[in-house]
């Protein structure tokens, strides 16, 4: 959806979560359907970033209380570089998101919890023996993305997590979207050294 | 593998190109999709296993239901707080009463351009049911009321 701006000879497009937005500012009950519509990807985010279902609990929570008491600060910026869909709201939310999160690394580091229990949260399978594969597999890799430096890891998370766009992934970590595409691979490329069988 | 010369911007350009497909292409349900010839091949597996591995974690419907409710209950005391007065403001006008001291009575705080709430009216109500208890009013339909009051009790003993 896009709409004229005068004065400009470019096009801007509307955010998609405009209306809900709007309603959200009119009544503040209405932000109910923000929150349902980002929950889970608020929470996968803190689960990968802090490897812990009540710290991952505690920053999604203080991310959706400061977006609410926040909401009347938010500005859309959708650009057409976005392309069709692009949520500015998203961004917004996910970059209170990641300064919770980093919060809560924080308390975190000076309360070490336990390691990521990726092996329990991988979809059961029928095949008991091909499931603890599957496990074993997918922890491995959930390790390895863990061990990526901090930027690495978020961009990794958020593009194949997430499945942001390479724009989106820069507005949340305040980066261009060159930086982001080369942090991507590179992180592959180490990812791909660690996950490998070795020769 | 990157090979010497090779712009590293541009092949993370084909990377990104690359995992927009893929990407795409679990949306329809497809394991694979035509790739770049010069995208290295271990990076084609490595992120087909990101993408199959990382998966999607749903937090609990407990969770979610107690912080649904948190923050409906955010959004009304936000809602009222301004309600309350914050959107008004208190100011002091002076009234004088016909038959009570001026002195005394002079300055009455008034609530002026906020919306008055249910709360704020029954906490206003019964300090003034308190004031007023405490000073029985001068006015002569009061003074009436009570010699009335008085008469009835002196007759009843």
């Amino acid at each position: 959806m896009a709409r004229p701006v005068f004065g400009r000879a470019s096009v801007t497009h509307l955010d998609r979560d405009r209306g809900l937005v709007e309603a959200a500012r009119r009544d503040r009950q209405q932000f109910d359907a923000l929150y349902r519509r980002y929950l889970a990807q608020v929470y996968n985010l803190a689960f990968y970033e802090l490897s812990d279902h009540h710290a991952a609990e505690d920053a999604t929570e203080r991310t959706f209380l400061a977006a609410l008491a926040n909401l009347h600060r938010f500005e859309e910026r959708a650009r057409p570089a976005d392309g069709e869909g692009a949520s500015t709201f998203r961004v917004w939310l996910f970059r209170i998101a990641r300064n919770m999160i980093a919060n809560e690394r924080r308390e975190k580091r000076n309360h070490p919890a336990v390691a990521i229990e990726a092996a329990g949260t991988v979809p059961g399978t029928t095949n008991v023996e091909g499931g603890a594969v599957a496990r074993d597999e997918a922890a491995a890799a959930w390790r390895a993305v863990a061990k990526l430096p901090a930027d690495r890891r978020r961009a990794v998370v958020l593009r194949f997590v997430e499945e942001m766009s390479t724009a989106e992934i820069a507005g949340i970590l305040g980066k261009s979207e060159g930086a982001v595409r080369v942090l991507i691979h590179r992180a592959l490329k180490s990812l791909g050294r660690e996950l490998e069988p070795k020769q | 593998m990157t090979f010497p010369g090779r712009d590293p911007d541009v092949d993370a350009l084909r990377t990104d190109r690359y995992l927009d497909s893929l990407l795409a292409a679990a949306d329809r349900r497809a394991h694979d999709v035509p790739a770049d010839a010069a995208i290295d091949e271990p990076l084609r597996r490595t992120a087909a296993r990101l993408r199959r591995d990382l998966v999607r974690v749903h937090p609990s419907f407990r969770f979610e239901e107690r912080l649904a409710a948190r923050l409906a209950h955010e959004a009304a005391a936000s809602q009222l707080a301004p309600a309350a007065g914050a959107e008004g403001s208190v100011a002091a006008i002076p009234i004088t009463l016909d038959d009570e001291p001026a002195e005394e009575e002079g300055f009455r705080p008034l609530l002026i351009g906020g919306a008055l709430t249910s709360a704020a009216l029954s906490i206003a109500g019964a300090a003034y049911v308190a004031w007023r208890r405490a000073r029985p009013s001068r006015l002569s339909r009061a003074r009436a009321a009570r010699q009335r009051d008085r008469s009835t009790a002196a007759r009843a003993r």
